[in-house]
């Protein structure tokens, strides 16, 4: 399975919103959809999934123009809600329903996905009685219930405590394992960097950054080394160029990659913790590509 | 078409399990049942018992002549009329007695009451019985003998009525009926489908409602069953009233407008249905569209107040018209083909006078036509609306977005 989106152009009135979008995603693999709040994200999904046309460009699911009474897509918005004052079960089988499935698989697929999140107890509660974490577990099943192809999970983790944080990974993880693909978004990078092999980077409406998340963070100049020493302020004297850094390590800039090996002799004068390469995390590499346009 | 099923039955299934839709629709019933069985009821209490001398309202007369309290007494059964001398207003305002009438003559006289009310009709009466009185005296005064002076009084004139149309007074109470039940219904209705909308906005299950049903199955699936719903409720009501009316019949005999309510032609009542229907649908898409634009709640009462002006125009319109007995007047002709009024002008037009069928049908052609093009804007302005929130849109950008979508 493989989803493409190809240069979408969308403007609402006089505003253009997106300008050029180009994605590509794999089944089996979670992608990552990034950029601060206004950059074109939601946007870009909504039109995904069909709720407004794009002004041009085009989206191919396995080569072919997406046909979308055949691919079926689980969504977890943002903003979430559904209706507070109805039973779960009923509002989480009329909207499995609304995705083309039986009133009887509905039931079943349902009962199991509470089950599964340890939900079961609260089926025949109204929604507006459950906590909001809860509430997002009945959510989440919103998006999974029909069993869709292509998963998009819009800030999935907020509000979750840490146990049902590691519920919705694993849930998570199944659905990749199951070939799906997963459209990830969300503002805390660690949980991107976990889950996601491939990630772009949406700023004013264009792509600004895009691939393969290893080979992204490779591709930095391998120039600087990560310095923790109890001896800081002695390295410090050998090396004035050296900065300190906000967790008490130093950052050494090389003015040569080719010179680390020299560098790293002379370093092991002193009582070292660690040395290593110094790689960008996600969250650098989004405040450099997404924080330029304020 | 699946999806339009589901949406449709989900939305029902809202109403028909909603307490204070099912409790009113109870209440309403319950009440018409007490109403239809009132008169058993009544006449099995007070089974041919006379209304007591000492309950009767005491009535005074000042008058010279005896004959004329007997008069009096059967002009007034519901009185204790009583010959009286002395000062009636303190009688009156002591609560002693109702009302008084002081005789300077037969041809004069002074009403005493407390409060006179909106319908007191004892002065006409009254006129009636001196001038016949005086009539009589004047005649036996010339000559006449009493039984002559009093058949020429008494003649009768017989007369008989051919209707070659309709009778607009027997039409006029059931399709006030209809018009004010068509009324209350559009407006009930019309909000609790921009309220439905609304809220599935302001709790954001709209953001996944859109990305899992398309807006024209939405909006028509939710009319319609709101739709469903104001019929069933219309046909418990009123079925049951006309289930109680039947058990009742010989009671309420003499009442002729009752009777009249429940005797609709076939014809008539096909074209209160279809009136009724589509002048539902397209006031409720409206109501939709206007509901979906609102962010909150609290917004719906503004934004939908066009709406509901433009409907109580009409229905004014309609009621005047009605009330003047010239229902065939021009405005009422064009209001009979503006989708908007004609569900109301067009059915008063059928039922109290006599339209040519081409007219019916071209008005209802037209209705057929806006209701479904109404619907189809609707859902379109529905699509726009519910994802834009902050402050609902002017209607000019609106019908920009609608000619992009």
């Amino acid at each position: 399975m493989e989803l493409e989106i190809k240069n979408i152009y969308k403007s609402f009135g006089e505003k253009e919103v997106l300008k050029g979008v180009s994605l590509r995603a794999e089944g089996g693999k979670a992608f990552g959809l990034l950029g601060r709040n206004g950059a074109g994200k939601t946007t870009s999904i909504r039109i995904l999934m069909d709720v407004f046309p794009a002004n041009s460009g085009e989206i191919l699911f396995d080569g072919k123009p997406i046909d979308y009474s055949k691919v079926q897509f689980g969504y977890l918005p943002e903003e979430r809600g559904l209706y507070p004052k109805k039973k779960i079960i009923d509002q989480l089988v009329y909207f499995a329903e609304l995705k083309g499935m039986a009133h009887g698989d509905a039931v079943k697929s349902v009962d199991g996905w509470l089950e599964r999140l340890g939900m079961s107890e609260y089926r025949n509660k109204r929604l507006d009685t459950l906590s909001k974490g809860n509430q997002q577990k009945i959510q989440l099943i919103t998006a999974l219930a029909h069993d869709p192809q292509i998963v998009i999970l819009d800030e999935p983790f907020s509000g979750l405590d840490p146990v049902n944080a590691m519920l919705l990974k694993d849930v998570v993880k199944e659905q990749i394992s199951k070939g799906k693909i997963v459209l990830f978004s969300s503002h805390q990078m660690n949980y991107i960097e976990e889950f996601c092999d491939s990630i772009a980077i949406l700023s004013g409406g264009k792509v600004v950054l895009s691939g393969d998340l290893h080979q992204i963070k490779r591709d930095y100049p391998r120039n600087r080394l990560v310095i923790r020493s109890e001896q800081r302020e002695k390295i410090l004297q050998a090396f004035p160029e050296a900065k300190a850094g906000e967790d008490g390590s130093l950052l050494l800039k090389l003015a040569d990659p080719g010179r680390k090996q020299a560098v790293m002799q002379r370093l092991a004068a002193f009582d070292l913790d660690e040395v290593r390469v110094f790689e960008p995390s996600l969250n650098d590499i989004f405040v450099e590509y997404a924080g330029g346009e304020v | 078409m699946k999806q339009f099923g589901k949406i449709l039955k989900f939305e029902l299934k809202n109403y028909m399990t909603n307490k204070v839709f099912v409790g009113v629709t109870v209440f309403l019933m319950a009440l018409l049942v007490v109403v239809m069985f009132f008169p058993r009821i009544t006449e099995s209490i007070d089974s041919g018992e006379e209304v007591a001398t000492e309950d009767r309202e005491v009535m005074l007369l000042v008058a010279e002549h005896p004959e004329i309290q007997t008069a009096f007494a059967g002009a007034f059964p519901e009185y204790d009329v009583r010959l009286f001398e002395g000062d009636v207003s303190a009688e009156i305002t002591a609560g002693k007695a109702e009302c008084a009438f002081v005789l300077d003559g037969l041809t004069s006289y002074r009403y005493y009451v407390n409060n006179l009310s909106m319908y007191d009709m004892n002065t006409e009466i009254a006129d009636e019985v001196l001038q016949g009185l005086y009539r009589m005296s004047a005649m036996v005064g010339s000559g006449m003998s009493l039984e002559e002076a009093g058949a020429i009084l008494n003649t009768t004139i017989t007369h008989e009525v051919q209707m070659l149309g309709k009778d607009q007074m027997q039409n006029y109470f059931y399709t006030y009926i209809m018009i004010m039940a068509l009324y209350m219904v559009i407006l009930l209705y019309g909000q609790m489908v921009a309220t439905n909308v609304a809220t599935e906005k302001s709790s954001r299950a709209m953001e996944l409602l859109i990305t899992s049903a398309k807006p024209v199955s939405m909006m028509f699936g939710k009319v319609l069953a709101s739709c469903i719903a104001g019929l069933t409720q219309l046909v418990a009501v009123f079925g049951t009233a006309f289930v109680c009316f039947q058990a009742n019949k010989s009671y309420w005999d003499e009442s002729g407008i009752v009777a009249s309510l429940f005797d609709i032609p076939l014809e008539l009542l096909v074209y209160m249905l279809i009136f009724f229907v589509l002048g539902f649908l397209i006031y409720a898409f409206l109501f939709g569209a206007v509901g979906s634009t609102a962010s909150k709640l609290e917004d719906i009462n503004t934004s939908v107040m066009p709406i509901t002006l433009l409907f109580i125009i009409g229905f004014f319109v309609v009621l005047f018209s009605m009330t003047s007995g010239n229902v065939d007047n021009l405005v009422m002709k064009i209001c009979s083909f503006v989708p908007f009024t004609s569900p109301m002008a067009m059915f008063t037009r059928i039922a109290m006078s006599t339209v040519p069928f081409w007219e019916i049908a071209v008005s209802i052609g037209i209705l057929i036509a806006s209701a479904v093009g109404v619907g189809v804007i609707s859902a379109k302005i529905y699509r726009i609306g519910v994802l834009l929130y902050g402050t609902p849109p002017k209607i000019g950008n609106l019908l920009k977005a609608i000619r992009k979508a």
